[in-house]
């Protein structure tokens, strides 16, 4: 009978800690949906390495999700679309969700987290050429970028083809750094990518543990917004100050600004960054000279496999997204030896590669030569190429980016 | 002598059957909650790195 009265109690227990947590989650997602739009321009922890907040940011009709990378952190300027959007000018704002050295394996394991949320929703993946053509992403950026929610919300998530989930699980192994407090993550990799029978059994079996697992990391990842919230005097009212956006008056302001950015060397670079980099080369270097490196690593970068998870991801959970590619600052590039027509081989690439995803693509090649597109070598975006960036995103908004 | 009072109460209760699956049930609760406040805070936090630009 005691043993009984012990059974019956741990099932009543169990009973009252699920009908909880279902409590708990409802109640988090309404007060999330609630706060969203206020907490978006704060770049909190939670909603680069969180879920909860992207999720409720997936169910705004005025938020325009914006995955990206330094392109998108690295200044400080009124043009960038966060700050620009800021009143909702048009009728919305970019949700961002963007952090210095993130990459397409960081933000695939991002999207997959939100599994069948992202279904029929515009997202916005801002790339830069830099890692398909110049030099890979380094480890400790990965490192800094990677999360457990996130990793496995892609390896446990139900809504993603095996054959996906094994190519990924691949690449996540090439960074054993991120596994090596998390030795059953490490071994559900591991068989993962091994396709015996034997191994796909344990997967199998590995499933409902890491299922599991990620609901934890997600409840703490609800608790952490709402003890956020709980603690911070936050006005859920966003101010709306519609008004029509005169581009032409922001491009020459832009421009103009720009400039003064960029008066140490004629390849528009801004002048801290080319101090600090690009002045120690000494270029000019013999024209074509260096077109067999570029070409050999934009074959070989790693980042293409990434990428193609990325866009696999996105494809599986039915998300309609805009890929924003930046422009190649092709002046520096022919001025280290790379020819225009090598450099016109990474706008061909991409293309090959997205194009048959069927999703809208950016990719602002007739800029390559507009030396104040970007603030360095490596694309990062200047005043000048946020308005275009920010017109882009406007257009895809409101559908009519063709 | 409240002590005893409270011991007396909660043996009632226990040699009740359902007494004791309703004080059994809160003991577990208890327990939940105890390790829930101590582990269930969940660590988001990423290691720092330099950004070098590229």
């Amino acid at each position: 009978m005691k043993q009984i009265s012990h059974l019956t109690a741990a099932i009543f227990s169990l009973c009252v800690l699920i009908v909880v947590l279902i409590g708990f989650n409802g109640y988090a997602r309404s007060i999330e949906r609630q706060y969203v739009n206020a907490l978006a321009p704060l770049d909190l922890t939670q909603t680069v390495n969180g879920i909860a907040l992207q999720q409720a940011a997936l169910y705004q009709s005025d938020l325009l999700p914006f995955y990206g990378s330094s392109e998108i952190t690295l200044i400080n300027t009124p043009y960038q679309a966060e700050k620009f959007f800021a009143t909702y000018p048009t009728g919305f704002t970019v949700f961002q969700v963007a952090n210095l050295g993130a990459g397409s394996l960081t933000m695939a394991q991002n999207l997959a987290a939100l599994g069948p949320d992202l279904k029929g929703k515009k997202v916005v993946i801002s790339i830069t050429p830099a890692p398909f053509t110049f030099s890979p992403l380094r480890e400790d950026y990965y490192a800094g970028n990677y999360t457990r929610l996130h990793a496995y919300g892609l390896i446990f998530s139900p809504y993603l083809s095996m054959e996906l989930k094994s190519t990924a699980a691949q690449r996540m192994l090439g960074h054993p750094k991120t596994l090596e407090a998390d030795p059953f993550l490490e071994f559900t990799l591991n068989h993962m990518t091994d396709a015996s029978i034997q191994s796909r059994v344990l997967y199998v079996i590995m499933f409902p543990l890491g299922a599991l697992q990620t609901e934890v990391m997600w409840l703490q990842d609800h608790a952490e917004v709402i003890l956020y919230i709980w603690n911070h005097h936050i006005d859920p009212n966003v101010q709306h100050i519609p008004y029509k956006i005169r581009w032409s008056k922001n491009f020459s302001a832009a421009h103009a600004e720009q400039k003064l950015h960029a008066l140490s060397n004629p390849y528009g670079i801004e002048d801290w960054r080319w101090k600090l980099f690009q002045g120690k080369s000494k270029v000019p270097y013999q024209p074509g000279s260096g077109d067999a490196g570029f070409l050999r690593f934009l074959q070989s970068a790693e980042e293409w496999q990434d990428f193609k998870i990325l866009l696999d991801v996105l494809q599986e959970l039915g998300a309609k997204p805009l890929i924003l590619s930046r422009p190649i600052n092709g002046r520096y590039w022919e001025a280290v030896g790379v020819s225009g027509q090598a450099q016109d081989a990474f706008y061909t690439k991409l293309h090959a590669v997205v194009d048959p995803y069927h999703m809208t693509l950016v990719d602002y090649q007739q800029y390559t030569n507009e030396i104040y597109f970007s603030i360095d070598s490596v694309s990062h975006t200047s005043r000048y190429g946020w308005v275009y960036v920010d017109k882009t995103l406007n257009q895809f908004f409101h559908g009519n980016l063709h | 002598m409240w002590i005893k009072r409270l011991t007396n109460f909660f043996t009632a209760i226990y040699t009740n059957p359902t007494g004791r699956v309703v004080l059994l049930t809160l003991y577990y609760l208890a327990i939940i909650a105890g390790l829930i406040i101590m582990y269930g805070r969940g660590n988001f936090t990423t290691p720092k790195f330099v950004y070098q630009g590229f």
